[in-house]
C-alpha cells in the first residue's frame, strides 16, 4: 500500500510540488533567521573572546546594561595604580572604548549606517592587551593620529595617508589616517566605525580626560586568573565589576545575543505566521485530493485494507511531502541567511558574517517543524478517508459523508473565535509580564484567524454574491458561472481565501497601525511643541554633547533653549524612561497639566506622569527608591503629577543635574529651540545650522514639520521591512488558491468538456477560471481587511492617546491588490482549463 | 455440496414512510462450493442490490447472510475487512485496477494489503492462465479493457477466497474480449474449483454459467440450469 501511494504521489508530481513549496517557504525563513542570527553570534563570540585572550582580569565601572544604552559611566583614572599594586597582577593598561563619536567621510556626511554607533577607543601600547591587527600602517603614535576600522575606511575610500575629520565631546579636528584595523580577522566589528586613537587623545576625545572605560590587567605567572579576580575585588572600592577575561567575553557575548535575540523572535514569528497559512494549504489539497480519489481508496478497502492502513497512507503522504518540503525549506534558508544580510543592509544595518554557521538545532528544528505542520494538516483528510465505504467502488459520482463532528462545526467555531479574541484580549489588557503577554496575544490572534477560518465557509455564500454580482453583471454567463463554482464547495473556497486572509490581515494590521502611528505623532508634536527648531542627533536617537545646546542657546535670535536628557531606572520593580529637565521646559512644551511642577525641580525631586502615578497609587510628597544605570539606589521625592498627552516627559522626571550626577546621564537627548518673537526665523535658522555644521556635526536643528517628517520616513522604513517579511505569507497563499483551482479543473474536466462541446469558447473558459480566482480572492481580502482593523482597534486601546486612523484608499488598495493577486493566480490554471481537447475531456474518467 | 453462500429471508429497503424503496423483499438463496452462478434481471431487480448483500458490502434490513460458515449480520468493520481479505474476491465492471500500479503489481496488491507473502507458483499458475505473460509490466492505462479485466480476475483469484462476485464483468466489453473474461472465469471453476458469482444482464453471458437465478422486483422468480449457449 505505501508503494501504490508513493507511486500516486509520484503521478501526481506538479501538484505536490505546489503543495511542498507552500512548506518549504514557511521553513526557508525558520532556517534562514537560524542560520542568519547564528552566523552573527558566532562572528561576535569570536571578536569578544579573541579580545580577551591574553587578559586575565578586567575592570569596568559598575553598570545595568539595560539602562545605560549609549551613555556609559566610566573609571577614575587613579584606580590603574591601585589595579597595578594589587597582589598577583604583573601588569595592565587602562583603554576607551565609548560610543558617541563621529566619523565624517569625504563629503563631509557622517560615515557609517543608521544604526551603528562610532566607538572612540584608545590603542593599547601593551601588545597582550590589544586585540587589532593592522591590514595596513600602524598605530597612532602620536596625538594628530588616528586608525580606522578597515571596512569603514573601505566605505569612505580612505587610505592610509589621507586626513579623516572626528569630533566626540570636543570640536571636530582633522587627523591623519595612519593604520586601518582588523579585529579578530574582521574588518568590520557589526558594522560600527571604530576610531582608534593614542590614550590621551581617545580620552580627551570621548569627554573622560583622566578616566578610563576599562583596565585591563594581566596575572603574574603561576597566578590563575579568577585569583588575579579576587585578589582586585579585595584591591579596588565597591563601585567597579571585576571579572576574569573570559568571563568578561562571555559576558559581552550574552548581550549580544540577548539583543540579537528579539530580532531572531521577530522573524521567526514572521516564519510561524507563514508555515501557519502553509498548513491552511496542506489541509485544502489533501482534502481536495482524498476527495478525488475515494474511489481508489474504496477499491483498496474492497480489497481487504484497514481504515487503519487506508488512513496510514494518506499520513504517509503528508510525511513524505513534509519531509521534502522541510528539506527544500533548510536548503533555501541557507541561501536565504546571505539575502537576509542584504535586505538589514539596505535598510541600513550592517551586520558581519564570518562563514556561514549551520548548527545541528538548525537542521532538526526546520526538518521537524516543516514535517510536523505537513503532518498535522494533513490528519483530518487523512481521517475523512477512512470514512470512504468499500461499496463505493460499485458506483459513480460519490460524495464523502459528512463526518461524524459536522453538526458541530459552527459552534466549535464560533467557540474557537470566541477562545481568540478571550486570548487576545488577555494578552493586550491583562497586564502580564511582556513575554506571557506577547504569547497570549499571538495565540489570540492565532485562534481568531483559525475560528474565522472554520466560520468562512458560512460566509463564502454571501461573500461570493457581493463580490460577484459586479462581476456577473460585467461578464455575464461566464462571471454567473465563476460565482456558482466559488459557492458549490463553500468549504474548499473558504479554506483558500481564509490562507490569503491571514496575510491581508496582517498587511491592513501593520498599514493602520503605521498610519496611526504617523496621525499621533503629528499631532502629538503640533499641540505639543511650542518650539521653532527641535535639536537631534543626526541618527535619529543617539545622545550627544550638551555643550551643542549651550552654543546654540547663545546664536542670535535665540531666546531660550530646552535641554532635555533621557536616561533609565528601575522603581516599584519596573523599568521606566527618567527624563532629565531644565526650567525651559514648561515654556517650550506644552503639558495639559503640572507645568509648574516639572518647572521647578530641585535636587533629589521627581515629577511622575499620570500614568505612573495612577499605575502605582503614587502622590505629591511620596518617596520613591530608584536604581540607577550606575546600580546604586538614589530616593527621589514626588514634588508634582505631569499629563502630557503628546509622551515626550517620561514617567519620572527629574532636573538635568540630578539626572547627571546620580544617573550618570551627561548627554543630551534633545534640545528644544526657542526663536526671540522679533527675529526673522530663516535667519536664525541659517545662523544655528552653520553653527552646527561647523562645530557640531553629529547634531542637527530641524523644524516641527522636518521633525515630524523624519518620525515619519522611519516609521515608513520598519512598515516597509514588515511588508516585505508578510510578503512571504501571501505568497504561500496565492500558490493555495492556484493549487485549489488546478484540481478543481482535473475534477470538473467532464464538466469543462461539456461546456466547450455547447459552443463556450476557450477565451470564456479563462475569464470563468479567472473570475473564479478572483472572486476567491476578494473573499480572503474582504475577510482580511476586517480582521486588520478589529486588530488594529484592540491593540490600540493598550496604548496610551493612540490615535487610530484607518487609511481608507490603502485599506482599498489592498483588495484591489488582493484581486489582482487572484488574477495572478488564475493564470496558469486558466491555460489549462482553456487547453483541453473536448473530445478527450467528456471521455474522462 | 455445502452452501458456501447462504442467504435467509433477505430484506433490503431505502428510505422511510411513504419514500421508502424496497430493492429486496425476502430473498433466500443457497449458492454450493464449486459452481458458477449467474444472478439476472432487468435494471431495478435488486442482482445488483442482492449481490452487494452477499459479499458483505451492504447490510439488508433484515434477514441473516452466511459467508463460508460466518455469520454476517454480527461482523464489524474490521472483521467484514477480514473477511474481504480471506474470503471474498471481487470484479467490477470497471476501475478495477489502481492505475499507479503495473499488472503484476495489480495482481498481488490484495495480498500486500493482507501482509502475506504470495504462493509463488499459484500466481505464476494464474498469470500464466489469464494469458497477458508479457505485458506484466504495463500499467492499465496501456493495457485493452479486456486484458483489465483478467487482471483483476487474476487479482480476485490470488488469494484463493471462498468466493468470487462479479459485478457485470464484461458490460464495457466487446464480444470478443467478453468471451475472453467468461472463459477465463469458468476455467477458474473447473480447474481451480472456485465459486464464482456474477451479476449480468447478458444472457449470453450468463450461458457460462451451471445455474442462474432470475430476479425480478427484488424476488428471485426462477433458478434453473443454464441452458447450453
Amino acid at each position: 500500500m505505501i508503494r501504490a501511494a508513493l507511486r500516486g504521489m509520484a503521478a501526481r508530481r506538479l501538484r505536490l510540488a505546489l503543495t511542498a513549496l507552500a512548506i518549504a517557504l514557511g521553513v526557508t525563513l525558520i532556517a534562514g533567521t537560524y542560520v542568519f542570527t547564528d552566523t552573527i553570534n558566532t562572528a561576535f563570540d569570536r571578536i569578544f573572546s579573541t579580545s580577551y585572550e591574553r587578559t586575565d582580569a578586567v575592570v569596568t565601572p559598575r553598570q545595568d546594561e539595560d539602562l545605560t544604552e549609549d551613555q556609559t559611566p566610566s573609571l577614575d583614572g587613579r584606580l590603574l595604580d591601585a589595579v597595578r599594586r594589587a597582589r598577583g597582577i604583573a601588569d595592565a593598561e587602562g583603554g576607551i572604548f565609548s560610543p558617541g563619536g563621529l566619523v565624517l567621510d569625504k563629503h563631509g556626511k557622517r560615515l557609517g549606517h543608521g544604526g551603528a554607533p562610532t566607538f572612540i577607543a584608545s590603542a593599547r601600547s601593551t601588545r597582550r592587551f590589544t586585540a587589532y591587527t593592522y591590514a595596513a600602517g600602524r598605530a597612532p603614535h602620536s596625538v594628530d593620529e588616528v586608525a580606522l576600522d578597515k571596512s569603514s575606511a573601505d566605505n569612505a575610500g580612505f587610505h592610509v595617508g589621507d586626513s579623516v575629520l572626528i569630533q566626540g565631546v570636543t570640536p571636530k579636528r582633522r587627523y591623519r589616517l595612519v593604520g586601518l584595523t582588523r579585529l579578530a580577522g574582521v574588518d568590520s566589528f557589526g558594522g560600527a566605525v571604530v576610531a582608534n586613537f593614542v590614550l590621551g587623545e581617545a580620552q580627551r576625545v570621548a569627554g573622560k580626560v583622566g578616566r578610563y572605560d576599562e583596565i585591563d590587567a594581566a596575572a603574574r605567572r603561576g597566578v590563575a586568573p579568577e585569583e588575579a579576580a579576587r585578589s582586585l575585588r579585595g584591591a579596588l572600592p565597591r563601585d567597579v565589576t571585576v571579572r576574569t577575561g573570559s568571563e568578561q567575553a562571555a559576558d559581552l557575548s550574552s548581550q549580544i545575543r540577548k539583543n540579537l535575540g528579539f530580532l531572531r523572535t521577530a522573524l521567526l514569528a514572521f516564519a510561524g505566521i507563514s508555515l501557519f497559512v502553509g498548513a491552511f494549504i496542506i489541509f485544502n489539497t489533501f482534502s481536495i485530493t482524498v476527495a478525488q480519489r475515494t474511489r481508489e481508496f474504496a477499491l483498496l478497502r474492497t480489497l481487504g485494507a484497514y481504515r487503519g492502513q487506508v488512513m496510514r497512507s494518506v499520513l504517509a503522504e503528508g510525511l513524505v511531502l513534509g519531509v521534502l518540503g522541510a528539506a527544500a525549506g533548510l536548503g533555501l534558508g541557507i541561501a536565504l541567511a546571505s539575502g537576509l544580510r542584504a535586505l538589514f543592509k539596505a535598510f541600513g544595518i550592517d551586520l558581519p558574517s564570518t562563514g556561514t554557521v549551520i548548527v545541528g538545532r538548525t537542521v532538526i528544528v526546520s526538518l521537524l517543524v516543516g514535517t510536523i505542520v505537513t503532518v498535522l494538516s494533513s490528519l483530518l483528510p487523512a481521517v475523512r478517508a477512512t470514512r470512504v465505504a468499500p461499496i463505493v467502488a460499485l458506483r459513480e459520482g460519490v460524495v464523502l459523508p459528512p463526518g461524524r463532528w459536522a453538526r458541530w462545526a459552527t459552534p466549535i467555531a464560533v467557540l474557537v473565535t470566541v477562545l481568540g479574541l478571550g486570548l487576545l484580549a488577555g494578552g493586550l489588557f491583562g497586564g502580564a509580564s511582556s513575554s506571557t503577554a506577547l504569547s497570549l496575544t499571538g495565540g489570540g490572534a492565532a485562534a481568531l484567524f483559525l475560528g474565522v477560518a472554520l466560520l468562512s465557509p458560512r460566509l463564502v455564500p454571501p461573500l461570493a454574491s457581493a463580490v460577484g454580482r459586479p462581476i456577473e453583471r460585467m461578464a455575464g454567463i461566464t462571471g454567473r458561472l465563476a460565482r456558482e463554482n466559488a459557492v458549490r464547495q463553500p468549504g474548499r473556497t473558504a479554506a483558500t481565501a481564509a490562507a490569503l486572509m491571514v496575510g491581508v490581515a496582517l498587511v491592513a494590521f501593520a498599514s493602520i497601525f503605521a498610519a496611526s502611528a504617523k496621525t499621533t505623532i503629528r499631532q502629538a508634536v503640533e499641540n505639543g511643541s511650542r518650539a521653532q527648531a527641535i535639536v537631534q542627533n543626526t541618527d535619529g536617537f543617539s545622545s550627544f554633547t550638551p555643550q551643542a545646546g549651550t552654543a546654540v542657546a547663545r546664536v542670535d535670535g535665540v531666546k531660550r533653549v530646552s535641554v532635555i536628557h533621557f536616561t533609565g531606572g528601575r522603581v516599584l520593580g519596573s523599568k521606566v524612561g527618567i527624563v532629565g529637565v531644565d526650567r525651559e521646559l514648561p515654556v517650550l512644551y506644552r503639558v495639559q497639566s503640572g507645568a509648574a511642577a516639572l518647572g521647578q525641580l530641585g535636587p533629589r525631586a521627581v515629577a511622575v506622569s499620570k500614568g505612573f502615578a495612577d499605575d502605582h497609587d503614587t502622590k505629591v510628597g511620596s518617596v520613591l527608591r530608584v536604581t540607577t544605570p550606575l546600580k546604586t539606589t538614589v530616593a527621589l521625592r514626588v514634588s508634582g503629577i505631569v499629563q502630557d498627552d503628546g509622551h515626550l516627559v517620561g514617567d519620572l522626571n527629574v532636573s538635568t543635574d540630578t539626572a547627571n550626577s546620580d544617573f550618570g546621564a551627561s548627554q543630551a537627548g534633545v534640545v528644544l529651540v526657542g526663536f526671540d518673537p522679533a527675529a526673522d526665523p530663516k535667519a536664525v535658522r541659517h545662523r544655528i545650522d552653520r553653527l552646527l555644521a561647523t562645530r557640531y556635526p553629529q547634531v542637527e536643528a530641524l523644524s516641527n514639520n522636518e521633525f515630524i517628517d523624519q518620525q515619519v520616513n522611519q516609521i515608513n522604513q520598519l512598515l516597509f521591512l514588515i511588508y516585505a517579511l508578510l510578503a512571504l505569507a501571501v505568497i504561500v497563499s496565492l500558490f493555495g488558491i492556484v493549487n485549489t483551482l488546478v484540481l478543481s479543473i482535473t475534477e470538473r474536466t467532464r464538466e469543462l468538456g461539456m461546456l466547450r462541446a455547447v459552443g463556450t469558447s476557450r477565451r470564456q473558459v479563462r475569464r470563468m477560471i479567472r473570475y473564479e480566482a478572483v472572486i476567491t480572492a476578494l473573499i480572503g481580502g474582504v475577510l482580511g481587511v476586517v480582521l486588520g482593523i478589529v486588530l488594529a482597534f484592540l491593540v490600540s486601546r493598550v496604548i496610551d492617546d493612540f490615535h487610530l486612523s484607518v487609511n481608507v484608499p490603502s485599506i482599498v488598495a489592498l483588495l484591489v491588490l488582493s484581486g489582482f493577486a487572484g488574477v495572478g493566480a488564475a493564470v496558469l490554471p486558466a491555460r489549462r482549463a482553456a487547453r483541453l481537447d473536448v473530445l478527450e475531456a467528456l471521455a474522462y474518467e | 455440496m455445502t452452501a458456501i453462500v447462504s442467504a435467509a429471508e433477505v430484506t433490503r429497503r431505502y428510505g422511510e414512510g411513504e419514500a421508502a424503496v424496497d430493492a429486496l423483499r425476502g430473498v433466500s438463496v443457497d449458492l454450493p462450493a464449486g459452481g458458477f452462478t449467474a444472478i439476472m434481471g432487468p435494471s431495478g431487480s435488486g442482482k445488483s442490490t442482492l449481490m452487494h448483500i452477499l459479499a458483505g458490502l451492504d447490510r439488508p434490513t433484515s434477514g441473516t447472510v452466511v459467508v463460508d460458515g460466518v455469520e454476517l449480520g454480527t461482523l464489524d468493520d474490521k472483521r467484514l475487512t477480514d473477511l474481504r481479505r480471506d474470503k471474498v474476491g471481487f470484479v467490477f465492471q470497471a476501475f478495477n485496477l489502481l492505475p499507479v500500479l503495473n499488472a503484476e503489481e495489480n495482481v498481488l496488491l490484495p495480498l500486500r494489503i493482507a501482509g502475506r507473502t504470495p504462493d509463488r507458483e499459484w500466481i505464476e499458475r494464474l498469470i500464466a492462465t489469464i494469458g497477458i505473460g508479457d505485458r506484466l509490466t504495463h500499467r492499465p492505462a496501456e493495457l485493452s479493457g479486456g486484458q483489465q479485466q483478467r487482471v483483476a480476475i487474476a487479482r480476485a483469484l490470488a488469494s484463493r477466497p471462498a468466493v468470487v462476485f462479479a459485478d457485470e464483468p464484461t458490460g464495457n466489453l466487446d464480444s470478443a474480449s467478453s468471451e475472453e473474461v467468461l472463459a477465463l472465469l469458468r476455467r477458474s471453476v473447473d480447474e481451480f474449483g472456485q465459486t464464482v458469482v456474477m451479476v449480468t444482464h447478458d444472457p449470453d453471458a450468463a450461458a457460462f454459467a451451471d445455474r442462474v437465478l432470475d430476479m425480478e422486483d427484488g424476488r428471485i422468480v426462477s433458478d434453473r440450469r443454464a441452458q447450453a449457449a
